[in-house]
């Protein structure tokens, strides 16, 4: 495998995006956003 | 001891060097993006009124997806988009997340405007750059281990320029509070954290090595993707497509507001990218400043105003320009960095993406033996495909009848192109805009 390449022992990205609290921040907020909206239309 | 040469000796005071040249680099940026992303409102005070919100928010985002995919087509070609995908392909996921937080705070500042008036809507949703501060240093080690003195200075300048831009958006704004005033202020402080949070993503994405031109492309199909939902869901397709209809004339200039706003975008990125988003997003909110200025001298929007008013204007530009320089002059030190490294360094663990790859990304290089990015014959297409699809529409375009000064707009245009050269042509020689 090159360096540069992705790590193919690595777990799915999927999993590895589903598992990082960095991800659920923004979604939360998203969610928030839009529920906000729909409130003050 | 073996004799060094003189060739090994540069290459290590190069290298002792490149942080500082990065971070100068990020700050230019913020800069630059500041005047772009200003300069974006004066083709759209070219409009008059009469058309909904929404529809203005939808065409300048046609605007912004055409330009997102015609410019990184033009500067490095598709292949580097498509090659970025592959090191790193959870990384489309954060852009669309991020173009969906865009495009629901967009829309929630029309409200926002339309409840409260700008004067207070404006501080309320700039406050995201207090927002950008708090993730940078929770989630990315950002101003870790920087010293008191450099947090006082990013910290307290933030502060500094959010009560600027109060200043500013009341001396800008004639309008009183209307009705639904709780409303307007929950639509402002409901943009504040969409936008500060959408810069999570920002920062995840450069930490893993991503272009920022690969990240806008992709951001570009959340924000329209998300815009064109809200607006049929709002406004019903029928009633829609007769509005975008009716709306042809002018569609030329919001698309061309959206253009600029790309460029001032694309700035932003390596803003973020290069000094983190706790200092590269207050640089940016200098776009009120700019606007301010296009307002004041280009449209003689406080002409006949009494002299308190231009006191305002005077005292909030003064203190903005005192925040943008706490922050430009509280760059991060090699500690602070570090850390940043360590944040780099568990995001490429995560996400299995090379560690020589993130950190030649992260120092604004190319790997060892990577291929150079080329352009093949779909991007000149999707060049030629964007700039006719302006061009049909400037066709199309009246000119508006209103007074313009053409003097200050010249020189306000001058002073773009000016940041514009200066700071892409040091991007392409620190980094090859990698």
């Amino acid at each position: 495998m090159k360096a540069t390449e992705r790590d193919p022992k690595t777990r799915g990205w999927w999993t590895s995006i589903l598992s990082d609290i960095h991800f659920w921040v923004p979604i939360v907020v998203l969610v928030g956003g839009l529920l906000l909206l729909r409130f003050i239309r | 001891m073996s004799p060094v040469s003189s060739s090994q000796f540069s290459a290590a005071i190069q290298d002792a060097s490149r942080p500082r040249k990065l971070q100068l680099l990020g700050i230019l940026s913020g800069f630059a993006a500041g005047a772009w992303l200003g300069a974006a409102e004066a083709p759209t005070k070219l409009v008059s009124t009469g058309i909904s919100p929404m529809v203005i928010s939808l065409i300048m985002v046609i605007g912004v997806f055409l330009a997102r995919w015609s410019l990184p087509a033009l500067i490095l070609g598709t292949s580097s988009v498509r090659a970025d995908v592959r090191r790193a392909p959870h990384l489309i996921i954060w852009a669309l997340l991020a173009g969906c937080l865009w495009a629901v705070a967009n829309t929630l500042t029309i409200f926002a405007i339309r409840d409260i008036g700008l004067s207070i809507a404006f501080p309320l949703w700039n406050s995201n750059s207090l927002l950008g501060i708090l993730w940078g240093f929770l989630f990315f080690n950002e101003l870790r281990q920087a010293g008191w003195r450099r947090r006082a200075g990013v910290l307290g300048g933030a502060l500094v320029m959010c009560g600027g831009a109060a200043l500013l958006a009341v001396a800008s704004s004639g309008r009183g509070p209307a009705a639904h005033s709780l409303h307007g202020v929950w639509a402002a402080l409901g943009a504040g954290i969409l936008w500060g949070t959408m810069y999570i993503p920002y920062r995840k994405a450069y930490l893993t090595g991503m272009n920022p031109l690969s990240f806008v492309t992709f951001f570009s199909f959340g924000e329209l993707g998300m815009m064109t939902v809200l607006s049929v869901s709002s406004l019903g397709l029928t009633p829609l497509w007769q509005a975008l209809l009716s709306a042809r004339s002018v569609v030329f200039w919001l698309m061309l507001g959206g253009f600029v706003w790309v460029v001032g975008d694309v700035f932003q990125q390596y803003a973020a990218k290069y000094v983190g988003i706790s200092r590269g997003i207050p640089l940016s909110n200098s776009n009120q400043l700019w606007g301010l200025l296009w307002g004041i001298l280009v449209f003689g929007e406080l002409h006949g105003r009494s002299s308190s008013i231009y006191l305002e204007v005077i005292g909030g530009s003064l203190l903005m320009m005192l925040g943008v320089g706490a922050i430009a002059f509280s760059s991060a030190t090699g500690q602070e960095q570090t850390r940043w490294k360590e944040a780099a360094i568990r995001e490429s663990d995560r996400y299995g993406v090379a560690t020589d790859f993130v950190e030649a990304r992260m120092d604004g290089r190319q790997v060892l033996g990577e291929a150079k990015p080329s352009r093949s014959g779909l991007d000149w297409l999707l060049v030629v495909a964007a700039t006719s699809v302006f061009v049909i529409f400037a066709a199309m375009a009246r000119v508006p009848q209103m007074s313009l000064h053409w003097g200050p707009a010249a020189l306000l245009t001058a002073v773009l192109f000016l940041f514009l050269v200066i700071c892409g042509l040091t991007l392409w020689r620190t980094t090859r805009f990698n």
